[in-house]
């Protein structure tokens, strides 16, 4: 059998006299589309990170199909005075519109009551009562702009910087930049659930590698079946006889390569190792049985149920193993119409367990060195739309998340929109603003994070320039 | 990382022999890699980037007096500025500077001094200039070469000092050829009777048999789906299926007819345009529908005509012109000599394409409308048709002149086909030419912003002007393939590279997709020009080429490297042996499938759904899906008529790294990851293709173990096992509950070796 530290780099090089050079050499193969000759579980890019890191691993809980700013953290009274009102025409002219194009634009007010919570008085609204709680905790961001107004390609904007498909997720690019911790799981894991207003679809363009090595990209894993795919034996198979037939596999390929400098046999007898390993590690981060009860309930989860609570449960504990980016979609946000309803369901689905997990990690001495990112792919307009009851459209000039842990000050709100919440004018935080923010407090200075691909250096942030958030970094 | 094999060849070059110490500094090879990457950025092609009015992509800017001093002097070289800047200590003089991210190394700075101490000769960048048919060069082995491919290869590697790999054995020659030519393994009778055979035209007899298998144009269709980016759903939001598959059997057709590769181009571009177009034309342009698009409520048209018009020019250019015109998008080419003005025009030929239509009716339902469609057959059916109705004819006039039982039975028997294939029309998406839309330079690519200069098609300025006035997308798809005329000569040579990498698992030029300033100067110019030509003067056959390149010694070297070449040039660089790679998607589940005795060679039609995990398409909605496997012999058809899901690839497909074809895909990655090793060990195609290549072990093995053990070596990797391999099955074999069992996992482990699943 293999040695099982040969899943971590940097004992394989050393006991394969290996140099850095030849490991390099590896990478270098990958990128020129043929073998990705470099280790499962490797360790990332030489010279990485560029400086100490706050943040180790990333737990980024995507909102998806774009929850209202004004109903969550953006308080405008003046939105309230004007409800019914047409839309001022100084605010919409020119501007992208979604579902409303054509028709005619009112002011829309808030939808439910705001308060303020915590030390330093964090404006949230009544739908969020377990975000209140927190409000020390987080750090709440009321400036983002984002460039695309449609679901799909907001998405792909808000992952990988741009819309065009073909590009890394975040998730990808951090792995390759910084590798992987853990030594059989994936370094990019991905849970999804379900529960609003019409779903939107959701790619899994969303968690792609694009150009990088595809062993970066996110693996989904599943509540129901196999939570990875094909991770279960054949039926009739025991533990035992795959174990058999992988040592077979194994020392057949080795005997037959013979050469003992292979870089591309010893990869592939890795990834049978890991494979072999996560059939266990696997179904073991699933089983939620050496669970308290208490946590279970702090929670609200239900193993087996693909809930967004036992999601967050389970980003706890991948992060615990040392996965690196943890993301989780909760699909439901879409609110067009119905949106007290809609933001009901959604909200008592997910407000909890937020703050569940970040307790969680909290109490467990994880939440210092994990930053957790929270917000949907857009935020929606201060105009009305009224597709089943009151609700908003896509909106992308301005709009809430917040952040915590990983070098995150809590307690603290950064950005403001214009007096209708339309417009982000204080200290805007472009999308490209939160990749760099976010690779920073990974150690990683944006713009130095370049792969060559198509002739251009590609980066997570673009070409265009991006700004470090200096003023939330604790 | 590029950068990185540039610098490693230069030291090829370089350092390798006394002889080639002396080699001049070559501008494209070796120094506009440099300026590419680390100046033009600011002092390149971009106007609106540029700095202290400085080209360094531009001869006379670099050269000019500029009050006394020049940016390079020939002259004088020790009084170039260049030079001073790249040298200096003084960081606020110092070029690249700090805050670009870039430094020079040592060796760069070295060769950009040797540069210029030679006279700083520019060259036009190699991928624009027209190639040129060089006569083979002398070699001193003349024994060596079968073919001028040889002598290119040869005499390069004779100035290096190196001699080639010894031939490949012939075992790895068939299964080689095999894998290149048809994406399927040889089966082991194929492989006795080639070894056993005395006739010295043995490997030409079968590289034109495999040649002539309905077998290479579904592995040549594998490689240009990835590149036009077929794929059966629309790719945004809903990703509902599409119409499309007939396009997939008219790219097999063409290859497998040998279609010439130039009117292959005009087929597919502008088939609409042609007087009278066939079927085959007209189903030919479903090439300029199978972008992404999107019917998303609150999309907005003008908006998604303007990433349509992108999405075109990023796939045009990088697959006819291996050119990346993405960026000029939104402004200038920053390394090749592309402007947004050329990107807006080029994008001007596709405005007449009616594309609007989905906008309005795209339904969601499965499949989406995409209008325009026709219903068709495809050439294939429309033969067997053909044949049926003439057949029909005949029996009808025979039964007339004689009454007879058997004869009318046939008859309805014929009939029958045939109002069965009657039906079997399918629809597939077309061009349809309307008014065409008015294009505008959008500035940076916003297109909100209606100020851009109105355009109307045209090539790309550096490149020349078409003849026409007025030209269109039959003039645009001319050009690219006139050798004369237009560039097709350069277009030959982005292909000619592709049939290399397919054949030696590497481009003359490493990048397929890109051969501009970014890119890898060929390692092999010369041969590489001499292939342009070659496919142009044989009527751009592709078949032609395929056995031009398999023909060669160069080909039939072994892939095992000499110490002296893994040490010497462990990139294979130079093509001393043959390359080992991973076979791709497709060809590993063919070939578990073609092992194991399921697969079913049909040919062409709808897409085949193989068994999938339950629940992947839940993220899927308007409408949700849920995916039903095939339940017939579908269920074991070839990778290349798998239902290509844009948003959620096929777990298989995914994990062995085929492409979701958003984009156009010239080179695919090769990867190792566990999610493969679980596929193989796990998935119900592999488990059950084990399962069935145990029944046939045991079937046709023999009696004893070592013969069914040998059979199951002989079905997977063309050869007997040797003692340690046949111990290591035994000891699998032993470990096991019974008889059922223990061949079983011998299967599993057969078709889970690398040997079974690499072309060596």
């Amino acid at each position: 059998m293999l040695n099982p530290h040969l899943l971590c780099r940097r004992t394989f090089l050393a006991n394969s006299g290996l140099s850095l050079g030849a490991a390099a050499f590896g990478s270098l193969l990958a990128r020129d589309g043929r073998a990705d000759t470099t280790l499962v579980g490797a360790a990332g890019v030489r010279g990485l990170p560029h400086f100490a890191a706050k943040a180790k691993r990333v737990i980024f809980l995507c909102m998806a199909g774009g929850p209202s700013h004004l109903e969550t953290f953006d308080y405008k009274p003046m939105l309230d005075e004007m409800n019914g009102q047409p839309m001022p025409n100084s605010f919409t002219a020119g501007q992208p519109i979604a579902q409303l194009q054509g028709q005619a634009l009112k002011v829309q007010g808030h939808l439910t009551k705001f308060q303020q919570y915590g030390e330093n008085g964090q404006t949230i609204s009544d739908f969020l009562p377990y975000h209140a709680k927190m409000a020390d905790d987080i750090c709440i961001v009321r400036s983002l702009v984002t460039e695309q107004i449609n679901h799909d390609p907001a998405h792909t904007f808000m992952n990988t910087g741009t819309a065009i498909s073909g590009r890394p997720s975040m998730g990808a690019w951090i792995n390759y930049g910084l590798g992987c911790e853990a030594e059989d799981l994936p370094g990019f894991v991905v849970l999804t659930s379900v529960g609003g207003r019409n779903p939107q679809p959701i790619a899994s363009r969303q968690w792609s590698a694009g150009f990088l090595p595809s062993r970066f990209q996110g693996v989904e894993f599943q509540a129901a079946g196999d939570p990875v795919h094909y991770v279960g034996n054949p039926e009739g198979v025991s533990h035992a006889q795959q174990r058999q037939l992988v040592d077979t596999i194994q020392q057949l390929d080795r005997h037959r390569s013979g050469a003992i400098e292979d870089h591309e046999t010893n990869a592939r007898l890795a990834a049978y190792e890991m494979a072999f390993r996560m059939q266990t590690s696997v179904p073991e981060l699933m089983d939620m049985s050496d669970e308290t009860q208490e946590t279970m309930d702090m929670y609200g989860a239900r193993p087996g149920d693909g809930s967004f609570a036992s999601n967050c449960l389970l980003a706890r504990r991948l992060a615990e193993r040392g996965v690196r980016f943890i993301h989780l979609y909760h699909r439901g946000w879409d609110h067009h119409g119905g949106l007290v309803k809609y933001m009901n369901t959604c909200c008592s689905l997910t407000d909890k367990p937020t703050w569940a997990l970040i307790q969680d990690l909290k109490q467990r001495g994880l939440l210092d060195d994990t930053l957790v990112v929270w917000g949907g792919e857009f935020g929606r307009t201060p105009m009305f739309q009224g597709k089943g009851g009151a609700g908003r459209d896509h909106h992308i000039k301005g709009f809430s998340m917040w952040l915590a842990g990983g070098g995150v000050k809590g307690g603290i709100s950064y950005g403001a929109t214009d007096e209708l919440g339309y417009h982000a004018v204080e200290n805007v935080v472009h999308v490209r603003d939160l990749h760099a923010t976010m690779l920073h407090l990974l150690g990683i200075q944006y713009d130095r994070f370049n792969v060559k691909f198509q002739g251009l250096d590609m980066r997570l942030t673009g070409v265009e320039h991006a700004r470090v958030v200096k003023d939330i970094l604790a | 990382m590029y950068r990185i094999w540039i610098i490693s060849l230069a030291v090829l070059f370089f350092s390798a022999t006394a002889a080639a110490e002396e080699t001049k500094v070559d501008f494209n090879r070796d120094i506009r890699p440099i300026l590419s990457d680390k100046c033009f950025h600011c002092h390149g092609p971009d106007a609106n980037h540029r700095e202290a009015e400085l080209r360094l992509d531009d001869e006379s800017s670099a050269k000019l007096d500029r009050d006394g001093y020049r940016v390079i002097d020939s002259e004088t070289p020790a009084a170039s500025e260049l030079l001073a800047r790249i040298t200096s200590t003084d960081g606020d003089i110092r070029m690249p500077p700090a805050d670009s991210g870039k430094s020079l190394t040592r060796d760069e700075i070295q060769l950009l001094e040797r540069w210029i101490q030679e006279g700083a000769a520019w060259s036009r960048h190699w991928a624009y200039v027209t190639p040129v048919r060089a006569e083979p060069p002398a070699v001193k082995d003349r024994n060596w070469p079968r073919h001028w491919i040889d002598n290119f290869i040869l005499a390069r590697l004779e100035s290096e000092g190196l001699a080639p790999a010894d031939p490949a054995d012939e075992v790895t020659l068939v299964r080689r050829l095999h894998f290149d030519l048809t994406g399927l393994p040889p089966t082991p009778e194929t492989v006795k009777q080639f070894i056993n055979s005395t006739d010295p035209r043995k490997y030409e007899q079968l590289v034109d048999e495999l040649l002539d298998d309905d077998a290479f144009g579904e592995r040549l269709a594998i490689y240009w789906l990835d590149l036009v980016r077929f794929a059966d759903t629309v790719g945004y939001h809903g990703d509902q299926d599409q119409n499309i598959s007939p396009y997939r059997d008219y790219v097999l057709d063409a290859f497998n007819d040998n279609l010439p590769f130039d009117q292959f181009t005009i087929e597919q571009l502008a088939g609409d345009l042609l007087p009278d177009p066939t079927v085959d034309q007209r189903i030919a342009t479903g090439y300029n529908r199978l972008l992404q698009t999107s019917h998303e409520g609150g999309v907005q048209p003008k908006e998604y005509l303007a990433i349509y018009a992108a999405d075109r020019i990023r796939n045009l250019s990088a697959v006819w012109m291996g050119a990346t015109m993405g960026c000029c998008q939104c402004h200038d080419h920053k390394d090749d000599p592309y402007s947004t003005k050329d990107f807006y025009s080029l994008s001007a030929f596709f405005a007449d394409i009616d594309e609007a239509k989905h906008f309005k009716v795209g339904s969601n339902s499965l499949p989406t409308a995409r209008p325009p469609e026709i219903q068709v057959h495809s050439k294939r059916e429309r033969q067997r048709l053909a044949e049926l109705e003439q057949r029909i004819a005949s029996l009808t006039n025979k039964i007339a002149a004689a009454p007879s039982d058997d004869l009318a039975a046939e008859l309805a028997a014929i009939k029958s086909e045939h109002a069965a294939l009657e039906k079997r029309k399918r629809k597939t998406m077309v061009t349809v030419a309307i008014t065409p839309r008015t294009v505008r330079v959008l500035p940076r690519g916003n297109w909100l912003d209606d100020s851009g200069e109105v355009v109307t098609p045209a090539i790309p300025a550096f490149l020349g002007k078409l003849p026409s006035d007025s030209p269109n997308r039959l003039d645009l798809a001319r050009w690219l393939t006139d050798a004369e005329q237009g560039v097709g000569l350069l277009t030959a040579r982005v292909m000619a590279n592709r049939f290399w990498y397919l054949c030696f698992g590497a481009g003359i030029s490493r990048d397929l997709g890109d051969f501009g300033g970014q890119g890898e100067p060929p390692s092999h110019p010369e041969l590489l020009d001499r292939l342009a030509h070659e496919f142009v003067e044989s009527g751009w056959d592709t078949k032609h080429m395929m056995k031009t390149m398999v023909m060669s010694r160069t080909y039939r070297l072994s892939s095992q490297a000499t110490p002296t070449l893994a040490e010497r040039d462990p990139e294979n660089r130079l093509f001393a042996r043959q390359s080992r790679f991973r076979l791709v998607a497709e060809m590993i589940r063919d070939n578990a499938l073609a092992v194991s005795g399921l697969l079913v060679r049909d040919y062409g039609g709808p897409s085949v759904k193989p068994y999938q995990p339950a629940g992947y398409y839940r993220h899927l909605n308007f409408p949700t899906r849920v995916y039903h496997h095939d339940t017939d012999s579908r269920q074991w058809r070839r990778g290349v008529y798998v239902h290509w899901q844009r948003q959620f690839l096929h777990p298989m497909l995914r994990a062995f790294d085929a492409p979701s074809r958003e984009e156009c895909t010239a080179q695919r990655t090769t990867s190792n990851t566990p999610l493969a090793a679980l596929t193989l060990l796990n998935d119900p195609t592999f488990v059950e293709a084990a399962q069935a290549l145990s029944q046939r072990i045991l079937a046709g093995g023999g009696e004893t173990e070592d013969a069914r053990i040998d059979f199951a070596f002989q079905l997977c990797v063309s050869r007997s096992p040797d003692d340690v391999e046949t111990k290591l099955i035994k000891e699998l074999i032993a470990s096991q509950p019974d008889e059922a069992a223990a061949w079983q996992m011998v299967a599993r482990a057969m078709l889970n070796l690398q040997e079974t699943n690499y072309r060596y």
